[in-house]
């Protein structure tokens, strides 16, 4: 008995083994904590607002004929010279934007049972007005970019995306075939009507409850103020969805989608005109947007602060003090990395200071100076040979006599086609190891300057070059006013534009060209390419100067197949869910 | 420092030495008497000594010694293979019985004589081995002695290291204090460690005093470290010449002119045209040395037994400039001691401790790794001030503003784009002094409960390890400078110089990296051990046992906890039975998923005792065994609530809005699965030992499969892909992956005398085979699939020769009449890989499988240790053979693109020249995805055979010790990894980016007083 005792009392003494190993709380959350603390279901909308891609900078213009990197690991121009495929795409949206969907479907789902203010039932709404109109912003936003990144052609239809409106749980079947490209794209306009709906035009501060709409009368310009009030500046409201209305409508009218899309070249005009609209007209186009990047004076973002947004700025990014980009992009003997090398083609691009095209004998153009009598925009976004740049205004020479490590491809971090990026960066940070100087930054999600070029676009496709339409001005206007602001054909009228405002065909070219130039590094161009159905193997070229000598040379060939047009579904997705079309080719 | 320590070990030494030196007189008187052995030999050679009066015979061919002893002196007679008897002198002494030695082999939780072991263990008599095999790290050359152990236990991804009881590193025990090590291999002999022991346990005990008088040994070992070889890298002309190439093969202008590169190559001014080899005698020495020693005390009676070990190493590098001269040693010094006490007639206890200090001092830079990286051409390290030109007062000036000018006449060299740099770092950088200190404690009470139940014996043991390392140091920041170099008159002299960052002393220490672990580990046990009637033994055993490890910035703590039970059964020694099992407990699962019962049972069967073997001449033992088992373990679920699904704002991302307004998202983590729970370990294994002709041979030798099932696993092919992105996932965990294993090990020793050499020669094998067995994929190409391949298989293409001509890459390139390559346009001289998909693309759905990476061993291990002994000498050597695993030549060595700095492959590069012999392919300056990828282009079998070590002892005769102060005395010399033996030896014995390997010589004097 005795000796049954112990053993009994020693394995109870084992079994108090439990509590020494286990492990402490974590405060691990549930999903259900998102009902009674609203800054949670917020963070769940905040799930789609972090996953913006124009939140960084993502230079696809390296895949293109206007860069090249001299980063040789850069995706990129692995995607330029040939290692495109499903299964490598660093121009992938599914993932993310698919994520982003997902966290706003959940944010959706719930928005109703979400208690944002207990005691107002009137705020209560408002709060759940404005963040679901978000949401559905949001969303079509993002569909917009599955769009771009992912419809194409199965069979000769065009395909967009599964389109969920709920969220996925592991449950889920999750082999949903694709949705037709219209479907999609009605599916982002009622998602924008949506959006349009719930939000105002902007956020902003009321004095009067006279400004109050509506649908929320009874309530006091304060308690108005909480939920729309100008502390919520920079997150989605119906200006910016009309802006993503108007790009959306703009790429389902391209060439490549037209065949799959109802939205015609007239709507896209309606949509981006609705746009310019509110921002003024014509002579909303803000005389300082070429360079709004830039500090120093005429500029407004030293000054910026509070979500105001300068007269360029649809949508933009929160200002933050850094140095990145530079430290990417500034030559070497700024301390940067030169990343980004602008290529020949793009600076051939660039027109004479008459307006001229350099091949047009009327250009004036000299092979021997090559940088004089030329476009402003190209000293201003490009560093030349013999510019200056940086803090200190320093003489960055890519020729390679001169035996700096700007030269070209001197060092690894040397230029491989003889310029620099110069648009983008600020040249007064310092990125000199030992006293960097940091400076306001921001990222603009959306410029009017992009707009603009919208319309021209698209007007000059559905009423030709001079037709205003129903609108106030024509795509020539729009160009005249832009070419006028970047400085050319100041002296002679723009007599190139005047030649050719009545050709649909050749406006078409310089309205391209504009596009080129004025969106040039910001991510335009590898999807522009594609929406017209352009060529896309132009080689990258650039220049060895030697002293006097521009000896052009090839840099990099492109080395894209027709089908590329299109980019390919996941690879790993189809190979998960049968039901996936792959698009033609990939 | 490092002088003070030694000094500190001789005092302690010479203190003892003088307390025990010291004489005797009593009444002496003549014994002649025979030693027998088993079944009544007659033993030659038996040693008969008495400790304290140095007298000391051997027995002659008939057994018979003789000796004159101080009347109830002790004798102690030892003689091989058996167990050392201790006698007291009398005059009635004629006849000595030796009992045959039955080694006790610790093995969980208890010791079992080698005998009954029913498989699945290996063990390593360590403590006699070290005497020949001097080691500096415990588990070296252990392949050679244990079978089934390759570096893992049967090709297991882990095990798990208990000395003395208690969960501890390996790396931080001392060859020589280690008394026996085993290796438990099979589920029946883990069992009883539980979840955390399911993948092997590597069982090591350390010495102990035995109750025989007072013994003090004292080792001194010094040795040099020679490196094998280094890389080759290109000098600077060559390099130049083949860039400029790679640029033309690339369609670009050279980079470096003809004149340039023959400065470069002529020398006439290397800090103007640099040539740096890092591995020049300039920065490296030949060699760098190590040292140790080591003082072990042991001792005491029946009542209490002592035992001690004080160490010292230090150990040097082989920079050899700036402060790398000064800062280059690692020095760690170990105190450990143990005592045993028998408190009263059934009651024992026993205290262990020991500490570890540890200090290593460097310099910050990593010397290494930028030898691999930073080309010769690209600056000089060190620019003579003499080379300035005087009249150019802006550069004296920035000359003179330097804090660092080394040996009084250079400036540090550097450019823009090295403003950092391995040299400037070193002379100028400051150093650092990693520090690390241990303690650990152990105690634990045995006691007799005979009084309860005959046979029953309970123990505990508790153990508190604290260990604590950070790292201390300076850095500084040091200007670089940049020269721009002209000719005037004829000579080169520095016309500008361009510095880059600042002297920046702190005088600030850098406290960095600080850690602290902490290790609780108690087990309490009842052994039960009875026979009946001589027939039928039983043993049992009942064990709780838990421990904790706790980190510093880590909130949850490594815990363990279970209860074991073992009942064996056997009999007559005939047939065998036991049942092992434990129930364990995981706080990593929910509720009733947290309770794992894990049975195990094996029997024996010992065929040498059934009549028809019992009286066979040459059969001294044969044994069957088998046992199987299911082992629970949450080994590799690596953290606590892994089945709760997570939403929460921790570590989400910000996003900011109205210029500065913050927020974070709330994101899921991982789905929830409260089904979640162990993984098991199910096994069989078969067991073969024998020994034949005397006890000449003897083998042993296990087969065994395992299958590790329900892994838990997060499944990404069963969810979309954005179910799982940067700080967000849907997917929950579930018991799904399986893994088997397969494979045997063989140990064979055999003994021999011959004349008046004694041979022993013992030889170990390892073989295993790997499996996945469950995966959820879905390839396209079912080749690509992972189930049924090994689990560490490498996937890769295969290459099919060069492109050979413009003509065919381009045919590849638009993809007519060939397979389109989608690594990027190919050009001739890259590599031509097969479409195996026959899809006309080249691309990753071609990767096949190639061959296995040997990630849990090589396939096949072998082992070899040899001993030989004639008169006072004894010779050892150890090798070992790794076969049937394949590497890929991955490492930028090989892989040369870009900016690589150029090793000598690049020699025979392809060309239209040399297309034919060719064996690598084209150079370029840009990323040569096509080139650069896994494929059998690169593959290499890593295939090796090293002699490992081989030592030749000597120990001065114990006769011509008597009256000396010294007991006993012997030197020996030793040398380290002499010899490799492989197809791809030079790369096998190269470090890429890290310090090289070594051959160790190493020259040992140890004394006993």
């Amino acid at each position: 008995m005795k000796k049954i005792a112990i053993i009994f009392i020693t394995i109870t003494a084992l079994c108090g083994c439990k509590k020494f190993v286990e492990p402490g709380l974590e405060n691990n959350g549930k999903y259900e904590n998102i009902y009674e603390e609203p800054l949670l279901a917020n963070g769940l909308l905040l799930n789609g607002y972090t996953r913006i891609p124009t939140n960084g900078w993502t230079f696809t213009d390296v895949a293109t004929d206007d860069a090249v990197s001299n980063d040789r690991n850069n995706n990129f121009t692995k995607v330029a010279t040939g290692q495109w495929t499903a299964s490598f795409n660093p121009l992938d949206q599914w993932t993310n934007s698919k994520a982003a969907i997902q966290y706003l479907n959940m944010f959706l789902t719930e928005a109703d049972k979400v208690v944002f203010d207990a005691q107002n039932p009137l705020l209560n709404q408002m709060f759940k007005d404005r963040l679901k109109g978000e949401a559905y912003g949001l969303r079509a936003l993002f569909s917009f970019y599955m769009l771009q990144a992912h419809a194409g052609k199965a069979g000769g239809t065009l395909y967009g995306y599964p389109i969920l409106l709920t969220p996925e749980t592991p449950t889920s079947d999750f082999n949903q075939p694709r949705a037709k490209f219209e479907d999609c794209m009605q599916q982002i306009y009622n998602d924008l009507n949506r959006a349009e709906e719930l939000l105002p035009l902007d956020y902003r501060d009321i004095t009067s409850a006279s400004e109050i709409p509506a649908k929320y009368k009874g309530t006091v310009a304060e308690t108005y103020n909480r939920v729309f009030g100008r502390l919520f500046s920079q997150r989605m409201t119906a200006r910016i969805a009309k802006a993503i209305r108007a790009k959306g409508a703009l790429m389902a009218a391209s060439p490549a989608y037209a065949g799959g899309s109802t939205t015609t070249w007239a709507n896209a005009a309606d949509a981006a005109a609705a746009v310019i609209d509110l921002n003024g007209g014509l002579n909303g186009l803000a005389a300082n947007g070429l360079t709004w990047y830039a500090g120093g004076s005429g500029n407004q973002i030293d000054g910026l602060g509070s979500g105001a947004n300068p007269a360029e700025i649809l949508w933009r990014t929160s200002i933050g003090q850094n140095s990145d980009l530079e430290a990417d992009h500034f030559p070497p003997t700024l301390s940067g990395l030169g990343r980004l090398n602008p290529t020949q083609n793009l600076v051939n691009a660039f027109p004479a200071l008459n307006g001229y095209p350099v091949d047009n004998t009327s250009s004036n153009y000299s092979p021997a100076a090559p940088y004089t009598n030329r476009d402003p925009r190209l000293a201003a976004y490009i560093v030349l040979n013999g510019s200056t740049a940086g803090p200190a205004n320093t003489v960055i020479y890519t020729a390679t006599d001169r035996n700096t490590n700007d030269g070209l491809n001197k060092v690894e971090t040397s230029t491989r086609t003889g310029y620099y990026m110069r648009k983008l960066l600020r040249q007064d940070v310092n990125r000199n190891s030992s006293s960097i100087s940091n400076q306001k930054h921001y990222r603009p999600h959306i410029r009017y300057t992009e707009i603009y070029l919208d319309y021209a676009e698209a007007a000059n496709e559905a009423l030709g070059p001079l037709a205003n339409g129903s609108h106030a001005y024509s795509a020539y206007d729009v160009i005249k006013k832009i070419r006028q602001r970047a400085g050319i054909g100041l002296s002679n009228g723009d007599a190139y534009l005047e030649s050719v405002k009545s050709d649909q065909s050749a406006m078409r070219t310089l309205i391209r060209n504009e596009r080129r130039l004025e969106l040039c590094f910001e991510g335009f161009r590898f999807w522009d390419l594609r929406r017209w159905n352009a060529g896309l193997n132009e080689a990258a070229t650039g220049v060895n100067i030697s002293q006097t000598n521009y000896l052009p040379i090839t840099v990099e060939s492109r080395s894209y197949q027709n089908f590329m047009i299109y980019g390919p579904v996941p690879y790993s997705e189809t190979l998960k869910f049968n039901a996936l079309q792959q698009n033609s080719g990939w | 420092m490092k002088y003070l320590k030694i000094g500190m070990v001789w005092c302690f030494l010479l203190a003892l030495i003088t307390s025990v030196a010291r004489g005797q007189d009593t009444v002496n008187i003549t014994i002649n008497a025979i030693v027998r052995g088993q079944y009544g030999a007659l033993i030659n050679g038996a040693r008969v000594s008495n400790e304290g009066s140095g007298i000391e015979t051997k027995t002659n061919e008939v057994g018979a010694f003789s000796l004159n002893a101080p009347l109830n002196a002790r004798l102690t007679i030892t003689a091989q293979g058996y167990t050392p008897a201790l006698v007291p002198v009398s005059d009635t002494l004629k006849q000595i019985s030796l009992v045959k030695e039955a080694l006790f082999v610790p093995v969980a939780y208890r010791k079992v004589a080698e005998t009954e072991l029913l498989g699945g263990v290996s063990t390593v008599n360590y403590k006699s081995i070290f005497e020949k095999n001097f080691s500096t790290y415990g588990l070296d050359g252990l392949e050679a002695f244990a079978a089934g152990y390759n570096g893992n236990i049967w090709g297991m991804n882990s095990y798990l290291v208990i000395i003395d009881g208690v969960p501890r590193d390996v790396d931080n025990i001392m060859p020589s204090e280690i008394d026996q090590i085993t290796f438990l291999k099979s589920a029946a002999a883990v069992a009883l460690y539980g979840s955390r022991g399911a993948k092997g346990v590597v069982l090591i005990t350390t010495k102990r005093g035995d109750g025989n008088g007072q013994k003090i040994k004292v080792r001194g070992n010094a040795g040099i470290n020679v490196p094998k070889g280094y890389p080759k890298y290109l000098g600077s002309a060559e390099y130049m010449s083949l860039y400029n190439e790679a640029r033309n093969n690339d369609g670009l202008t050279p980079l470096y002119s003809q004149e340039d590169i023959y400065n470069h190559a002529a020398g006439t001014n290397p800090y103007r045209y640099p040539n740096v080899d890092y591995y020049s005698s300039e920065y490296l020495k030949k060699s760098f040395n190590r040292y140790d020693i080591t003082t072990e005390i042991s001792g005491g009676n029946e009542r209490a037994r002592y035992y001690t070990n004080v160490g010292f190493w230090s150990a040097g590098s082989l920079l050899n400039f700036g402060s790398a001269k000064t800062n280059n040693t690692n020095d760690r010094v170990n105190i450990r001691g143990n005592v045993d006490m028998q408190l009263t007639s059934f009651l024992k206890a026993r205290a262990d401790v020991s500490a570890v200090f540890y200090s290593g001092r460097g310099v910050n830079t990593d010397y290494w790794g930028s030898a691999a990286t930073l080309r010769p051409n690209r600056f000089t390290p060190l620019i003579p001030l003499s080379a300035i030109e005087s009249t150019d007062a802006p550069s004296q000036v920035i000359a003179n503003g330097s804090s660092n000018i080394v040996n009084g006449q250079y400036l540090l060299g550097g450019t823009q784009l090295d403003q950092t740099n391995p040299f400037a770092a070193i002379y100028a950088g400051g150093s650092t002094k990693s520090i690390s200190r241990q303690f650990q404690f152990t105690t634990g009470v045995d006691a007799d409960l005979n009084r309860v139940l005959k046979g029953l014996t309970f123990s505990t043991t508790l153990g508190i390890d604290y260990l604590n390392s950070y790292n201390q140091g300076y850095s500084n920041g040091y200007t670089v400078y940049q020269p721009n170099w002209t000719t005037y008159n004829g000579k080169d002299v520095i016309n500008t110089l361009t510095p880059y960052g600042t002297d920046t002393r702190s005088g600030i220490q850098n406290i960095s990296n600080s850690r602290i672990r902490q290790t609780v580990s108690f087990s309490g046990q009842f052994n039960y051990n009875t026979s009946i009637a001589n027939k039928h033994n039983i043993s049992a055993l009942l064990v709780g046992a838990a421990y904790r490890q706790s980190q510093s910035a880590e909130y949850q703590s490594t815990t363990n906890s279970n209860t074991g039970l073992q009942v064996g059964y056997n009999y007559k020694k005939k047939y065998y039975a036991d049942f092992t099992g434990a129930i364990v407990y995981s706080p990593r699962f929910l509720d009733n998923k947290a309770y794992g019962f894990s049975p195990t049972a094996s029997v024996g069967w010992r065929l040498s005792e059934e009549s028809f073997l019992k009286n066979s001449s040459f059969v001294n033992n044969l044994k069957l065994t088998a046992s199987a088992g299911i082992l629970y373990t949450d080994l590799d679920v690596n953290g606590y609530y892994y089945y709760q699904s997570i939403y929460t704002q921790q570590q989400g991302s910000y996003y900011s809005w109205n210029d500065g307004t913050l927020s974070q998202t709330f994101d899921s983590r991982r789905g929830n699965n409260e089904a979640l729970t162990f993984a098991k370990r199910r096994e069989i294994s078969l067991g073969l030992e024998g020994a034949f002709f005397n006890n000449a041979l003897s083998f042993s030798a296990n087969v065994f499969r395992n299958q590790m099932v329900d892994n838990a696993v997060q499944n990404a092919f069963l969810f979309p892909s954005y179910f799982s992105v940067f700080n967000s996932s849907f997917i929950p965990y579930v018991n799904i992956n399986a893994d088997q294993r397969t494979g045997f090990d063989l140990n064979l020793n055999l003994h021999k005398r011959s004349g008046e050499v004694d041979w022993i020669l013992g030889a170990t094998a390892t073989y295993y085979t790997t499996k996945a067995i469950k995966r959820t994929e879905g390839f396209t190409d079912v080749y690509q699939n992972r189930q049924g391949k090994p689990l560490d298989a490498i996937f890769g293409l295969q290459n099919d020769g060069f492109y050979m001509s413009a003509a065919e890459a381009t045919a590849a390139n638009s993809g007519t009449g060939v397979a389109q390559p989608a690594f990027g346009q190919v050009k001739a001289g890259d590599i031509k890989y097969k479409d195996i998909n026959g899809d006309r693309v080249i691309n990753n759905q071609d990767e096949v499988y190639l061959g296995r990476n040997g990630q849990f061993g090589s396939p096949l291990t072998l082992g070899v240790n040899l001993t030989t002994r004639w008169k006072n000498f004894t010779f050892f050597a150890l090798a070992t053979g790794r076969y049937g695993a394949k590497g890929i030549k991955n490492s930028p060595y090989y892989w040369v693109d870009g900016q690589d700095k150029y090793s000598e492959v690049v020699r025979n590069r392809w060309t239209e020249a040399t297309k034919n012999t060719a064996t690598f392919p084209r150079l370029t300056t840009l990323a040569g995805d096509n080139n650069f990828r896994n494929s059998d282009f690169w593959l290499f079998s890593t295939n090796r055979f090293d002699l490992s070590k081989v030592q030749l002892s000597y120990d001065l005769p114990e006769g011509s010790l008597k009256g000396k102060l010294f007991k006993s005395v012997g030197m020996y010399v030793t040398g380290f990894n002499l010899l490799t033996v492989a197809k791809e030896r030079e790369f096998l014995e190269m470090s890429i980016g890290s310090a090289p390997q070594t051959r160790f010589y190493n020259v040992g004097v140890k004394a006993g007083f």
